[in-house]
């Protein structure tokens, strides 16, 4: 089925790269395998013509209100469009389109300085109009992704041609990561013709943003095809065109990477995979660690999770190394006690990561859950302590990772049954209707969060904090009045000092109250092949395929 | 495994030809092969604990690891030994296979006699029938799987919804051709009631041939739970052949040389006791079905 994808993305392929010949004659940066004939040039690892990138989901309209998911779908929509900041390597928040970001001691205003000769892709400059219109489209016009974001930003007024001041409502110490870096700028000129972007047709005239690449073929479902935008004001980008095709399944794009009809997969393989490829010969595979989390959840409100100790016995129990080991193959860090990943800026190593399943039953004892008869099982108030543990059957890997913790848990007495069940049922169970509000209605699951939840130190508070204004991501039902208090310090704070210092503690109380079981942490690798295009700019936690890529050195944030 | 020749004659079209010897010592043979592989698989599922040389839940080698002495069949994504896991599984895939199957039996014999015995009732039961037949069959199948969720039980809840009804066709007719008898009509006109009738005289005469559906049925059982499983629509967690087919397609098995020993076995395993319950069905069917039986 691919095949035909393939060839159906090809002919722009070829109507481009011919383009490309006549415009770069000489160039010495080139792929050999666009189809095309008579344009191969020696092979540059640092730069391409043409880069060929397999994705598994359906993308819909590549535009800030209509993209579908997160990744790949807001990578690439933001290939086209720009943040006022911008994450760097390290995942710090860097001025962008705003060359100076200036927030005021109280933290209510931000002053935003514009850079200089930004264009649109169809040459119209970005203004200071421009921000605002898109921070009152996001508010004001259809609900979309970032209305949330801006819920915070009472008024953004433009001073002049290149100024801007936002004010907010309440002080967020993470506005930089969570807002200025986050959400995408919109030409006025082109989106105040648009009243609902979900109807509207989206082509090349629409399609226009700031980015590094014009979206100038859009098939959703089938393919896109990039164009790089010279004039960027970063810096002409180091592949002239990307092409994105769609798969079915990631066997089928790997099979495609494998036989050279792509060259790159926006999806992080799987553990198995990464040594085969590596054999090939012809491909590399780019490895780094990532913030996505892996965790073990369970509801807190029923007993006996609701005993801390309890709670502390099942984190005991876990071998997490065991974990990365048999099913990761090593491909992955072991989950951190205090949730933040070794690699954050925010990670303190005092708080320990420990096994030991002695030290498990022994505090199981104590709390009074023995084996009175006997049978490898302990029992609570005359029933086994047992309990159902939900997976969700599309991810191999975390139902093998259940298996694997209802071995283990098994061994101190606590009987764990895995249910698979469909994607849906697990998130109604766990978050029914994305709302901690709703309730929850499980013993234990399988659950995990995406990299944003790490990057963005103050998320640590939405997980645990029992008030759902703080704790929108609190699906364990934590309570705390402690945890609480620390966790509205961190959503406050505005000195960075300080913050780091609540940071930590959190991170301790986390490790000591056990409002979930951080198991681990999956490596990102991606697998591709270095003689097209081998130049990738890994960010710290969420790694290479961003466009940080496709910017040239003296580009970078 | 001989079945007892139904004794009373069955009115046949006189131009039937008449079958040579040759043929029917053929589908003996053919039965007896099907007898022979059926026998053995049961064989195994019964013995599962003494052949298998690990337990297959155990983490017994180094994940992915290829055939050696020690895991003949090689070890699958967590570190299982795949024979341990296979040989287990006949015991999954025939028990969910022989299950479905005899559920199937049971509700296709009852619509079956209803449809032949009740004419009035039996209508409307034959047009139940002719909608499962004409429903499609993978499809309606993943659809339900989903629905229903992944179990055991509901994998042969599925598959007995899905394939009673070519049984209750065949019972559907032996049971016209039985009703019309003068034996029992003689039975009714003394006062027989439907059910002294339908108990004493129909079903025992049906049942062979119910027996024989049946067996035919457990290959289609086979086979449907191994595409379920395979889809991961069954339950992943169960080892049968199926879901170590799943897990060989979830960790990348069919793109590495793990295929020849994770991919084949499982598949020829399944394509094994389907062949051999299809055999021995086929053999008892020619037998004991009256449309098909001949000389």
């Amino acid at each position: 089925m691919f095949v035909r994808r393939i060839t159906r993305a090809a002919a722009p392929v070829l109507g481009l790269a011919a383009v490309l010949v006549l415009g770069a004659c000489g160039s010495d940066g080139g792929t050999e395998d666009t189809g095309s004939s008579g344009d191969s040039g020696s092979s540059g690892a640092a730069t391409a013509e043409t880069l060929r990138i397999g994705i598994m989901s359906e993308e819909g309209n590549l535009t800030p209100h209509t993209y579908a998911t997160g990744f790949p779908g807001l990578n690439l929509t933001m290939l086209s469009y720009d943040s006022l900041m911008q994450i760097d390597e390290n995942g710090e928040p860097q001025p962008w389109l705003a060359e100076t970001v200036e927030g005021s001691a109280d933290g209510l205003t931000y002053t935003l300085g514009l850079a200089d000769g930004v264009t649109w892709h169809d040459g119209e400059p970005l203004t200071a109009e421009d921000v605002t219109f898109s921070v009152d489209y996001y508010k004001a016009g259809p609900p979309g992704r970032f209305a949330t974001a801006m819920g915070n930003v009472s008024q953004a007024v433009a001073q002049d041609e290149s100024t801007v001041v936002l004010t907010l409502a309440t002080p967020d110490p993470s506005f930089q990561i969570r807002v200025l870096a986050d959400v995408p700028i919109l030409p006025q000129h082109i989106w105040s013709g648009i009243a609902d972007p979900d109807l509207a047709p989206f082509d090349e005239t629409t399609n226009v943003g700031s980015g590094p690449y014009r979206l100038v073929e859009s098939d959703p479902g089938v393919s896109y095809s990039f164009e790089a935008y010279p004039e960027y004001f970063r810096g002409e980008p180091k592949v002239d065109e990307l092409v994105v095709v769609q798969f079915a399944d990631e066997a089928g794009a790997t099979a495609a990477l494998r036989s050279g009809e792509i060259d790159t997969m926006m999806r992080s393989i799987s553990p198995e995979q990464i040594d085969v490829l590596r054999g090939t010969g012809t491909l590399d595979v780019i490895e780094a660690p990532e913030y996505t989390t892996t965790l073990l959840v369970f509801n807190t409100a029923v007993p006996p999770f609701d005993q801390a100790e309890f709670r502390q016995a099942v984190a005991l129990a876990v071998d997490r190394q065991r974990l990365v080991d048999d099913v990761f193959l090593g491909a992955a860090v072991v989950g951190n006690a205090g949730w933040v990943h070794p690699d954050s800026p925010w990670y303190v190593d005092s708080v320990e990561t420990v096994y030991d399943p002695e030290a498990a039953a022994e505090l199981l004892d104590e709390i009074g859950l023995t084996d009175s008869d006997s049978d490898g099982v302990r029992e609570l108030g005359g029933a086994p302590l047992s309990f159902e543990l939900l997976v969700a059957s599309n991810n191999a890997l975390r139902m093998r990772l259940a298996e694997l913790i209802g071995e283990q848990l098994a061994e101190v007495g606590i009987d764990v049954e895995v249910s698979s069940v469909e994607m849906q049922t697990l998130d109604d169970a766990v978050w029914p209707g994305y709302d901690v509000n709703l309730g929850r209605n499980y013993d234990m699951a399988m659950w995990g969060w995406s990299a944003p939840s790490q990057a963005d130190i103050g998320q640590m508070a939405s997980l645990v904090a029992s008030d759902p204004a703080i704790g929108n991501l609190n699906v364990t039902g934590y309570s705390d009045p402690e945890t609480d208090a620390l966790a509205v310090q961190l959503d406050t704070e505005l000195d960075p000092a300080a913050r780091q210092q609540v940071a930590n503690q959190l991170q301790q109380r986390i490790a000591e109250e056990v409002p979930f079981v951080s198991l681990l942490h999956p490596n990102g690798a991606y697998g591709y092949n270095p003689d097209v295009f081998g130049d990738w700019v890994s960010i710290t936690g969420t790694g290479p395929m961003t466009k940080l890529s496709f910017i040239p050195d003296d580009g970078q944030p | 495994m001989t079945a007892p020749v139904i004794t009373e004659s069955t009115p046949e079209p006189a131009n039937v030809l008449r079958r040579s010897r040759v043929s029917r010592d053929r589908t003996r043979v053919l039965g007896v092969v099907g007898g022979v592989i059926v026998l053995v698989l049961v064989t195994v599922a019964v013995l599962a604990p003494v052949l298998a040389p690990y337990d297959p839940t155990e983490r017994a080698g180094v994940p992915f690891s290829p055939p050696s002495a020690d895991h003949l069949l090689g070890t699958n994504d967590v570190g299982q030994d795949l024979l341990s896991e296979l040989i287990y599984g006949t015991r999954v895939s025939l028990t969910v296979g022989i299950v479905a199957a005899a559920a199937a039996m049971v509700i296709g014999t009852i619509v079956g006699l209803i449809g032949g015995y009740l004419p009035r009732l039996g209508a409307v039961a034959m047009r139940g029938v002719d909608v499962v037949l004409i429903l499609p069959f993978l499809p309606l199948l993943i659809v339900l799987a989903a629905y229903l969720g992944r179990s055991i039980v509901n994998t042969v809840i599925i598959i007995a919804i899905l394939i009673w009804a070519p049984t209750a066709r065949v019972i559907r007719s032996q049971v016209l051709s039985l009703a019309k008898r003068d034996y029992i009509v003689a039975a009714r006109s003394m006062g027989a009631g439907h059910g002294y009738v339908i108990w004493r005289h129909v079903l025992p005469k049906t049942l062979l041939l119910a027996i024989g559906e049946f067996v035919a049925a457990t290959s289609g059982a086979i086979l449907l739970e191994s595409s379920l499983s395979f889809l991961g629509l069954g339950d992943p967690l169960q080892e049968s052949w199926g879901s170590t087919l799943y897990w060989a397609q979830a960790r990348g098995a069919f793109l590495t040389p793990a295929w020849k020993w994770w991919v084949l076995p499982p598949g020829l395993l399944i394509m094994l006791s389907a062949l051999g319950f299809a055999l021995l069905g086929y053999a008892l069917e020619q037998r004991i079905n009256p449309r098909l039986r001949r000389s």
